[in-house]
C-alpha cells in the first residue's frame, strides 16, 4: 500500500513539473496526436470532481471513526487518486485548450482554477501526513471542493456557453438570406430570416412569448397577447413597430435588453413592408429599381459578411510535380487559391515563347481555368491547343498574332466566359464567330479591325455580351503638347564650341524658338532643324507645335557664354548658413542654380548685403559684368534693390564702375533666374568688388509685407 | 523567418547533440514536441501557405496612385454647399469637437469656415459629386467607388504616409506592398513584385521616404524597388560595357556559389535574399527596356494619357509605365505624387494639381478596362488625410489654404472586385465629421487583402517574440463596397 502510493506521489511529481511547464510556454505547435489526447479532458474531468466532493464525508467519517484502519487506508488512497487524477485532468485542459477556439478571459480563469486545483489535491497529500487539526484539514478539503466547483462551473461555461445557467439562454444567431429571384416574396427574403435571427428565439412553437408565435406569416397574423402585430398599411400604429422604437430601457421594448438589437435598416424594412400592406404575396418582382424596399433590402444584404469561400472546383487537381516542372520564370502557373485545383496560368518574356511553351501544358489541361498569352507571339495553331482546356474561364489574346483561323475551335471550351483579344488583327467574321460560342459573357475588342458600324452590330446580334471596344480618341478634343526639352538640362554657360540641343519626345513635333526674348509664335519663329549657339547672354525661349494638337507652353531659360575666370575669389560678408553652397567658389564654378529650388549652388543673404572680391592677374579687357541673382516671391526672394560695382588695382585703389537698380516686381509673378548686366568703360582690372542690397522692406502686396527680403546670387560673369 | 530558424536549430553537430542529450533523453522528448515541424513536418494551422491566396482573389495586382500630401476632399469628392453659404463664419465649436490641430494653425485666432471656389456636378448612375477640376475622372464615374469616408488617426504628413502604408505610424513596419509579396509572392519572376514610381507635381509638396517602400522585418527580396524618374528607369540595369550575357550570367555563378557558401557558414537568409535578387535582375535586362520605352507609344495612347506621358518622370508618364508593369504581372505598383500639400495658395495649387493627375489616372482605369484586366486590377486613388473645412490664414476673395484633416477624406477605389459606379459614406454638412459608414485606415488594409484573397488575420509574421500583421490588431473588411 504505501509502495503504491509513493509511486504515485512520485508520478504526481512528475506530472506537476510538467504542468508548471505548460503553464508558461505555447502549446500550439505540437504535433495533432499529442493535442488530441486533450480531447480525454471532458472524460477524465468528472472523476476529481467526484472524488474531491467525496473527500468531504469521508473524511468526516474518518474523524469520527479513528479506530478505524481500512477506512483510513481508502481515504489515503482517495487523497493520491484524486491528486493524480486532478493533474492529469489539468494536463488534459491545456492539450484542449491549445486547440483553440475558446473565449480568452474565461479560458485564463479556468486554467488557473484548474491548475489551483491540482496543486492543493497534490498538498492534501502531505497535509494529511501531517498529524494537523481535524478543523484545519476540513477548512483545506473544503477550500479545494469549492475550488474544483467554481473551475467546473467556468468549464461548463467554456464548452455550454456563458449563458448555459442562465434560464433566458439563447444563441445568437446571424441573418441568413436565401437566395432571392425577382419572384421570391419579400416575407421570405428579408422578413423571416430577420425574424429568424432575431425574434423567433422567444417566439416559437414551444416557447410563445407574450402569447405570439412568430415561425411564419400564419401565427403572425394570429397576434399576441397584447394584440395584432400590425396594422396593414399604417406602420405607426402597428404594435410590432412600436414596441421596436420603445427606449432600450423600457421593459417592454423589443427585442428586450441584452438581446441582439434590431439595426435601423431591418426596423426600416419592417416599417415599409407594413407600409405596404403587409403582403405575404409580395415580391421583389413587384418593386420598382429605385423603391425604398428594395434600396433597404439590398443595403441589409450587402452590410451582411461575405463568405470568404473557394470558389468550388469539383475537378481534380493536377499533381504537384507536374506543376512545378512546367512552373519557370517565363511560364507561371499557380493556383487560384489555397486547396483549390484550379489553375492560372501566364506567359511572360516573348523572346522566351515559341509554341511548344503552350503545347506543355497538355498535362494540366483540364485545371487551368485563366490562361494569358497577352504580348506573346502565338498564333492560330493555339487555338488547337487551348480548346483542349475544358475547364477554361478566362483567355487573354492581347497582343498575340493570332489572325482567328480556328477560332471556333473554342468553342469546346465550355466554361469559356471572357477572351480579350484587344490589338489583334481579328475581324468582324472572327470576332462574330468568337461571340457565337454560348458560354461567352465578356469580349474586349479594342484595337481589332473592328469598324464602329460593326461593333454596333455585333452588340445588336450579341445583346447578352459585355462588348468593350475600348476608348476612341475624340478628335475634336485638341490638347496641349509638352514643350522642348533641353539635351542637357543643366548646362547653362557654354564655351565658344559647345552647342544647345532640343528635343521632343513625340515624332512629328516641330520646335521654334528666339533667342531676342520676345514670344516665340508657330509661324514665323525660328524651326529649330540644327543645335544653336550661344553667343553672349542669351534668352532662349522654344516652343512646339504640331497638327491636331494645341502649341505648347513656352520654355524659357537663360545661357551664359563663358567668360573669364577670375584668378580667384573671396565673400566679404558672410551668406546665411542655410545657403552657402560652397561659398566664394560658388560664384564661378559654371553651376548655375535653379529658380525653384533655392538649396543648391545659391548664395542667399538677408541680414547682410551680398559682397563679394575678385581679383584677376591675367591682362585682359574687361567690358562686362553680368550678375545673376533670382526673383521667387513665394520663398520671399526679391532681385536686388540695387548692384554696386568697384574695380581698381587693389581693394585700397578703387573707383566706382558702375551701380544698376534692377527693376522690382510688382505681382507675384513667375519664378525666373534674373542676368544683371553692368557695362563698364573697357578696362583691365586687378579687383572688382560686387555688392547687391536686399529689399528692406517687402511691398504690401506681399503676405511678408514690411519685413526684410533675400537675394540669391548663384553666378557672376566677367567679359 | 520561422524556418530559418528551426534550420538553424537542426545545424547540431555532434558535440551539440551530446551536450543536449546530456540534458536527458526526457528533455529532448519535450523538445521534439515544442519544435515538431523538424521531426514531424508542418501542421501548424498558424502558419498558412505563402505565395498563394487564401481564398478566391478578385483582385490579381494593386495598383495604387498615392496623392502625396493630402487632396482636400472638399475640392474632390465631398461636395458641401454649406460652406458656400456660411464662408467667413466661425467653425461651430460642436462640429470641431475639440479635434486636436496641427501647429500651422492651433495658435489660429479663428476658423473661418471656407467654401469650395470650384464647382460641382453630378456623374454616372450614382449621381456621384465630382469637382469640376476632375472632368476627366469624373468620365469614370460608373467605374470607381469614391470613400467619402475615409480617416485616419495621424495628422502630419509623415506618420499618416507611414500609417497608410505600414498599418503603424512610427515606420518599423513593413509596408503594404512588402506583405503582399510576402503573401502572394511574385506573378511574374523576371520583375520585382513590388515596384514604387515618383513624381512631383506643381504644388507645394512633401517629401516620400525609403521607409515607405520598406520591407520592414519581411526578407528583403520584399521591399519595394523604385524606378527612377530619369530616362533610365532601372539604374545599372545594363550590363558593363565590353560584358556581354553570356560572361554576366559566367559572373553571377560564380558569385551565387561565394553567397551559397557564405550562407552555409553564416545562415544569414539576407543572403540568400541577395541571390534571388541578383538573379532578377539578370531576368529584368530582358524585361525592363520593353516596359519602359516610351518612343513606340500611339498618338491614341498619347492622347489618353496626355502629351506628358511621354516625358519620363511625370505622373502621366508613371501612370502609363504602371500600366505596363502592372499587365506584365507586378504584384503592387505604387506612385506617389507630390504636391497637394494646399496650406495657402489652394486655388491656384489644385488646378495644376489637378491638370497633372486627372486626365492620367482616368486613362489608366481606361486603359485596364479595354484590355479587360480592370476586373482583376485594384486601382485606389487617394492621399494621407483631408484638409480642413476652415481657412488657414486670413481668407482671400481669390485665394485660400485649408490645413490638414484627419476625420473625413475621400478616395477612390475601380477595378479588383470593387462595387462600380457607387459612393460610400456620408459626412456631416460641414465636411468635418463622419455621420455613417467611417472607414479607419486598418479598415481599408483589410479590404484590399480580402480583395486580394488574405484574411487580413491570417497573414502574420513572427518577429520580436510576437505576431504582427498589416492591421495589426484592428481592421474590419467594408463589405458593403465588394462587387
Amino acid at each position: 500500500m504505501l509502495r503504491q502510493q509513493n509511486v504515485l506521489q512520485n508520478l504526481i511529481i512528475v506530472l506537476q513539473v510538467i504542468l508548471i511547464f505548460f503553464c508558461f510556454v505555447d502549446l500550439s505547435g505540437l504535433p495533432q496526436w499529442v493535442l488530441f489526447t486533450g480531447r480525454l479532458h471532458p472524460v477524465v474531468l468528472h472523476l476529481p470532481i467526484t472524488l474531491t466532493l467525496l473527500l468531504i464525508p469521508a473524511s468526516l467519517i474518518v474523524q469520527h471513526h479513528p479506530e478505524n484502519k481500512l477506512l483510513k487506508d481508502y481515504t489515503d488512497a482517495l487523497i493520491h487518486y484524486n491528486a493524480l487524477l486532478a493533474t492529469l485532468t489539468a494536463l488534459a485542459g491545456f492539450l484542449l485548450a491549445a486547440n483553440g477556439g475558446y473565449e480568452k478571459d474565461l479560458l485564463s480563469n479556468h486554467k488557473w482554477l484548474g491548475v489551483g486545483v491540482a496543486f492543493i489535491s497534490h498538498g492534501l497529500i502531505y497535509l494529511n501526513k501531517l498529524k494537523i487539526k481535524f478543523i484545519l484539514w476540513n477548512g483545506a478539503v473544503i477550500t479545494s471542493a469549492l475550488l474544483i466547483l467554481f473551475g467546473s462551473h467556468l468549464g461548463g461555461s467554456l464548452t455550454h456557453g456563458e449563458d448555459f445557467l442562465a434560464f433566458t439562454s439563447e444563441k445568437k444567431q446571424s441573418i441568413l438570406i436565401p437566395s432571392i429571384t425577382e419572384n421570391t416574396t419579400i416575407l421570405q427574403g428579408a422578413i423571416q430570416p430577420v425574424l429568424n435571427a432575431k425574434c423567433i428565439s422567444c417566439h416559437n412553437d414551444q416557447k410563445a412569448k407574450g402569447g405570439l408565435n412568430m415561425k411564419d406569416i400564419n401565427s403572425m397574423l394570429k397576434g399576441g397577447k397584447t394584440g395584432a402585430l400590425w396594422v396593414s398599411g399604417d406602420p405607426e400604429k402597428s404594435l410590432m413597430i412600436e414596441r421596436m422604437l420603445l427606449d432600450l430601457d423600457d421593459k417592454n421594448h423589443m427585442p428586450p435588453k441584452g438581446k441582439a438589437q434590431l439595426s435601423s435598416v431591418e426596423i426600416a424594412i419592417f416599417k415599409e413592408w407594413i407600409h405596404k400592406g403587409a403582403s405575404p404575396k409580395l415580391t421583389f418582382h413587384a418593386l420598382a429599381d429605385q423603391d425604398t424596399l428594395r434600396k433597404l433590402i439590398t443595403k441589409l444584404i450587402e452590410s451582411l459578411p461575405k463568405a470568404e469561400t473557394i470558389k468550388e472546383y469539383n475537378f481534380k487537381s493536377a499533381s504537384s510535380k507536374t506543376i512545378e516542372k512546367l512552373n519557370n520564370p517565363f511560364r507561371h502557373i499557380y493556383s487560384f487559391a489555397n486547396n483549390s485545383p484550379a489553375l492560372i496560368v501566364e506567359f511572360y518574356l516573348k523572346e522566351k515563347y515559341g509554341h511548344a511553351s503552350l503545347q506543355e501544358l497538355k498535362d494540366i489541361s483540364d485545371q487551368i481555368i485563366q490562361l494569358s498569352l497577352a504580348g506573346m507571339p502565338a498564333d492560330d495553331q493555339s487555338f488547337d491547343i487551348i480548346s483542349g482546356f475544358s475547364h477554361l474561364e478566362k483567355l487573354n489574346l492581347n497582343a498575340t498574332s493570332i489572325t482567328g483561323k480556328g477560332i471556333d475551335k473554342l468553342r469546346s471550351c465550355k466554361q469559356l466566359e471572357q477572351v480579350s483579344v484587344a490589338n489583334t488583327s481579328l475581324g468582324y467574321d472572327e470576332i462574330s464567330s468568337l461571340a457565337s460560342i454560348p458560354s461567352i459573357k465578356k469580349l474586349f475588342v479594342w484595337k481589332t479591325k473592328l469598324k464602329i458600324e460593326e461593333i454596333e452590330s455585333l452588340r445588336k446580334k450579341f445583346p447578352k455580351i459585355q462588348w468593350d471596344n475600348g476608348y476612341i480618341p475624340d478628335k475634336n478634343e485638341l490638347l496641349k503638347l509638352t514643350p522642348p526639352i533641353l539635351d542637357d538640362l543643366e548646362k547653362r554657360i557654354y564655351g565658344p564650341d559647345e552647342l544647345i540641343r532640343l528635343k521632343h519626345p513625340m515624332p512629328g513635333v516641330k520646335i521654334r524658338y528666339t533667342t531676342d526674348g520676345s514670344n516665340p509664335d508657330s509661324a514665323s519663329s525660328t524651326l529649330y532643324t540644327e543645335p544653336i549657339k550661344v553667343l553672349g547672354l542669351m534668352r532662349l525661349r522654344a516652343i512646339a507645335t504640331s497638327d491636331g494638337w494645341l502649341t505648347s507652353d513656352t520654355t524659357d531659360n537663360s545661357f551664359f557664354q563663358r567668360s573669364f575666370k577670375p584668378d580667384s575669389a573671396i565673400l566679404l560678408h558672410q551668406p546665411d548658413p542655410k545657403y552657402s553652397a560652397l561659398g566664394a567658389k560658388s560664384l564661378t564654378d559654371e553651376l548655375k542654380g535653379n529658380s525653384p529650388n533655392l538649396s543648391v549652388n545659391w548664395l542667399g543673404y538677408k541680414d547682410s548685403t551680398f559682397k563679394a572680391g575678385f581679383y584677376f592677374y591675367q591682362d585682359k579687357e574687361m567690358k562686362e559684368i553680368i550678375v545673376s541673382v533670382v526673383e521667387n516671391i513665394d520663398q520671399y526672394v526679391f532681385p536686388p534693390v540695387k548692384i554696386t560695382v568697384k574695380g581698381g588695382d587693389s581693394p585700397k585703389k578703387m573707383t566706382i564702375l558702375g551701380t544698376v537698380m534692377p527693376e522690382q516686381p510688382t505681382k507675384n509673378g513667375r519664378k525666373h533666374i534674373i542676368p544683371v548686366h553692368i557695362p563698364i568703360s573697357p578696362k583691365k582690372f586687378r579687383y572688382i568688388e560686387i555688392e547687391a542690397i536686399p529689399v528692406a522692406k517687402m511691398p504690401k502686396w506681399h503676405p511678408g509685407a514690411g519685413d526684410k527680403g533675400w537675394v540669391f546670387v548663384d553666378e557672376v560673369f566677367f567679359y | 523567418m520561422d524556418n530559418q530558424e528551426k534550420q538553424f536549430r537542426l545545424n547540431v553537430t555532434r558535440r551539440h547533440f551530446l551536450t543536449k542529450a546530456g540534458l536527458g533523453f526526457g528533455s529532448a522528448a519535450l523538445g521534439s514536441m515544442l519544435f515538431k515541424d523538424q521531426l514531424f513536418g508542418s501542421s501548424d494551422v498558424q502558419s498558412l501557405p505563402l505565395g498563394v491566396a487564401q481564398f478566391a482573389p478578385k483582385a490579381k495586382r494593386i495598383i495604387y496612385l498615392f496623392q502625396n500630401g493630402a487632396p482636400s476632399q472638399l475640392e474632390t469628392f465631398d461636395y458641401k454647399p454649406l460652406l458656400n453659404k456660411m464662408h467667413g463664419e466661425e467653425l461651430p465649436a460642436s462640429i470641431r469637437m475639440g479635434q486636436r490641430l496641427t501647429g500651422m494653425t492651433a495658435n489660429q485666432e479663428k476658423f473661418p469656415l471656407v467654401g469650395s471656389t470650384f464647382g460641382f456636378s453630378q456623374h454616372g448612375k450614382s449621381g456621384a459629386w465630382i469637382s469640376s477640376l476632375f472632368p476627366n475622372m469624373a468620365s469614370i464615374a460608373d467605374d470607381i467607388c469614391i470613400v467619402k469616408t475615409m480617416n485616419t488617426e495621424a495628422i502630419n504628413h509623415d506618420p499618416a504616409l507611414t500609417f497608410f502604408q505600414t498599418g503603424a505610424q512610427q515606420g518599423n513596419r513593413p509596408s503594404m506592398g512588402a506583405w503582399m509579396s510576402y503573401g502572394l509572392g511574385s506573378e511574374n519572376a523576371n520583375l520585382p513584385a513590388y515596384t514604387v514610381l515618383l513624381s512631383r507635381g506643381r504644388g507645394n509638396g512633401q517629401g516620400v521616404y525609403s521607409k515607405l517602400w520598406t520591407n520592414g522585418f519581411l526578407d528583403s527580396q520584399h521591399q519595394g524597388v523604385v524606378f527612377s524618374s530619369g530616362e533610365d528607369p532601372v539604374l545599372y540595369l545594363k550590363n558593363p560595357e565590353g560584358q556581354d550575357r553570356t560572361s554576366r550570367r559566367d559572373m553571377l555563378d560564380e558569385l551565387a556559389k561565394f553567397n551559397a557558401s557564405s550562407f552555409e557558414n553564416f545562415g544569414d537568409p539576407e543572403i540568400n535574399a541577395r541571390i534571388k535578387q541578383y538573379e532578377m535582375s539578370y531576368r529584368m535586362q530582358s524585361a525592363v527596356p520593353e516596359l519602359t520605352d516610351l518612343s513606340k507609344e500611339t498618338d491614341a495612347t498619347i492622347k489618353m494619357y496626355g502629351p506628358d506621358c511621354i516625358v519620363p518622370g511625370t505622373y502621366a508618364a508613371n501612370c502609363l509605365l504602371a500600366r505596363k508593369l502592372s499587365e506584365s504581372g507586378v504584384r503592387f505598383v505604387q506612385l506617389y505624387h507630390q504636391g497637394w500639400d494646399t496650406h495657402g495658395n489652394l486655388a491656384n495649387d489644385m488646378t495644376m494639381q489637378a491638370e497633372d493627375v486627372d486626365r492620367a489616372s482616368a486613362a489608366l482605369v481606361k486603359d485596364l478596362k479595354q484590355r479587360g484586366l480592370l476586373d482583376e486590377t485594384l486601382v485606389i486613388w487617394g492621399g494621407e488625410f483631408g484638409r480642413t473645412n476652415y481657412c488657414q490664414g486670413k481668407i482671400d476673395p481669390v485665394n485660400y489654404g485649408r490645413d490638414h484633416h484627419p476625420k473625413c477624406f475621400s478616395i477612390w477605389m475601380a477595378g479588383g472586385g470593387i462595387k462600380p459606379g457607387m459612393v460610400y459614406g456620408e459626412t456631416d454638412e460641414f465636411g468635418y465629421n463622419v455621420v455613417k459608414d467611417p472607414v479607419s485606415v486598418h479598415d481599408f488594409h483589410a479590404t484590399v487583402l480580402h480583395l486580394m484573397g488574405i484574411n487580413h488575420e491570417m497573414l502574420t509574421y513572427k518577429h520580436l517574440g510576437r505576431r504582427y500583421r498589416l492591421t495589426d490588431i484592428a481592421g474590419q473588411v467594408v463589405n458593403s463596397i465588394i462587387a
